[in-house]
């Protein structure tokens, strides 16, 4: 079951992306490893659909983890204190501790950015973005992106079905996979170029590049006090980071 | 209201647009500039607070800062192949995946709309395809200035002729490639310790194995990786834009001005046309 909402997208986007900041900032893995397990698990346990952002995270975090562990465990010429001897690859303290390190900043990215993003209300994120008057151009290609790429990638799986069942076989050779992927591309763009040769003709009919503000069908439920608190998470972050890295507690 | 009117209004609107590009572009080289001559000893002794949160900003920064100059100068035409791109980007590397393909093809989307819509269009491209790529796989957000700059030359590639016979191609992906993965290699490094897929990470350990530095190992993955990737997307972009029926590329004021694809683009456009081109 979905989340009851709260906050508007905005200032939720703007409290993740704070959040990895200090992440960065604080540079320890205990702060990392708090960060995971007092904001991330709880976020994603509440968010309504715990199991598939759990597999998102998983799936996004896990391969670049475990290959970070194999790269930096087995290959770190600066480690000194070696555990495991292999002749090429040498498993060193240093190395691990890098990898681990690593993994868990990994795995604080997309484990506070995802969340956010799967749990976000787009038309509500560009309703906001459009009453907070940030550019058109910008609402339009993001907000016409984002709906665009699963109908794209609709397409291409239409396409692709079509043309296997004209005889396309893809064989084991790069120039066989090429020649498939061109087979479902060149279709898909030529039909992808006439929606936008229509798209172009409405927009121009609808005054589109004229200077005039525009107008949301959806409601603004971004409040004052919300805009009040993402000013103060700024300049909050702004000053700790700042007193951090500059003051005693500089790594 | 007067021609001399608009066009007064006009340059005075290209002043702070200019700045935020000019700003923007600086920002960017600094940031790798500083990446590469002040932190490469850093990361063997640590993470790199420093060295990620100046890599996350710059490079992050930069790229929005481009946009914010790029957008108000873009025409309908351009904007609205601008999302085509984006959702090429990253439906193609689903469909290469289901095809079993080796490389990612993250940039076909980018490339093309460079070649059709100038680079301006194709940096703008570039850097909103990754910040909303971002929102699936947050791996992709801090590389949105180096798609930015892949979006930027493929653009000027195909201003300059790259792409008027289909052999200079892959040529314009090399050097485009071998750019790019320059700029990426940094930003791997300093923000996730060059965690990639076990493809890549199998070449720096390559590298690795050899004594060298991080960064230098990623580096010379990223020349190797990038430049090949870009080959096969430059030819695979040529092969479909002339495979394109000529009214689709001619309804591209770029692609007319700059007879990018030449003589099957027709006559160099004049008057109206140029505003686009010039401002691409």
């Amino acid at each position: 079951m979905p989340r009851r909402r709260i906050y508007n997208p905005l200032t939720e986007l703007l409290a993740a992306v704070l959040l990895v900041v200090l992440v960065l900032v604080v540079n320890r893995w205990e702060f990392s490893l708090a960060v995971l397990v007092l904001v991330v698990v709880p976020a994603v346990l509440v968010s309504g659909r715990p199991r598939q952002i759990g597999l998102a995270v998983l799936l996004v975090a896990g391969p670049l983890v475990l290959s970070s562990l194999l790269l930096h465990g087995l290959f770190y010429p600066e480690g000194r204190t070696v555990l495991l001897d292999l002749g090429i690859a040498r498993v060193t303290t240093e190395g691990l501790s890098f990898a681990a390190a690593m993994g868990l900043r990994m795995g604080v990215f997309a484990g506070v950015l995802l969340p956010a993003a799967m749990t976000l209300d787009i038309p509500e994120l560009l309703a906001t973005m459009t009453h907070r008057g940030w550019n058109r151009k910008l609402v339009f290609v993001v907000g016409s992106a984002i709906g665009l790429i699963p109908h794209v990638a609709m397409r291409a799986r239409q396409i692709t079905r079509s043309q296997q069942a004209r005889g396309l076989v893809v064989g084991r050779g790069p120039v066989s996979r090429v020649r498939a992927l061109l087979a479902v591309l060149t279709p898909l763009v030529i039909g992808l170029l006439v929606d936008a040769a229509e798209r172009n003709s409405m927009l121009e009919a609808r005054s589109f590049s004229s200077g005039v503000t525009r107008t949301s069908y959806l409601p603004d439920t971004d409040t004052v006090r919300q805009r009040g608190v993402r000013r103060a998470m700024v300049v909050a972050v702004g000053v700790f980071s700042v007193a951090w890295l500059v003051g005693p507690g500089a790594a | 209201m007067s021609s001399s009117l608009t066009l007064a209004a006009g340059t005075a609107v290209q002043r702070p647009r200019r700045l935020l590009l000019a700003l923007g572009g600086a920002l960017i080289v600094a940031t790798y500039l500083f990446l590469v001559i002040v932190q490469p000893a850093e990361i063997a002794g640590g993470m790199g607070s420093t060295a990620s949160l100046v890599s996350l900003f710059g490079f992050l920064g930069g790229g929005a800062l481009l946009v914010g100059g790029i957008l108000p100068m873009l025409s309908t035409s351009s904007l609205v192949v601008m999302p085509l791109g984006i959702a090429l980007n990253i439906a193609i590397g689903q469909v290469a995946g289901t095809l079993g393909l080796q490389i990612y093809l993250d940039a076909i989307g980018t490339v093309l709309v460079a070649v059709l819509a100038g680079p301006a269009a194709g940096a703008a491209t570039g850097a909103i395809s990754n910040a909303i790529w971002g929102l699936f796989n947050p791996f992709a957000l801090p590389f949105a200035a180096g798609a930015a700059l892949i979006g930027l030359l493929a653009g000027m590639a195909a201003k300059y002729g790259a792409f008027r016979r289909v052999y200079l191609a892959p040529v314009a992906g090399l050097v485009v490639g071998a750019i790019g993965g320059l700029v990426a290699a940094p930003v791997a490094v300093f923000m996730f310790g060059a965690a990639g897929t076990f493809g890549t990470n199998a070449i720096i350990a390559v590298f690795r194995s050899m004594g060298d530095k991080l960064l230098v190992a990623a580096t010379k993955q990223g020349l190797l990786s990038d430049s090949l990737d870009k080959v096969v997307v430059f030819v695979l972009v040529a092969l479909v834009v002339y495979a394109l029926p000529p009214r689709a590329v001619r309804q591209f004021p770029f692609a007319r001005a700059h007879r990018v694809l030449g003589a099957r683009t027709g006559t160099p456009a004049r008057s109206a046309n140029g505003n686009d081109a010039g401002a691409a």
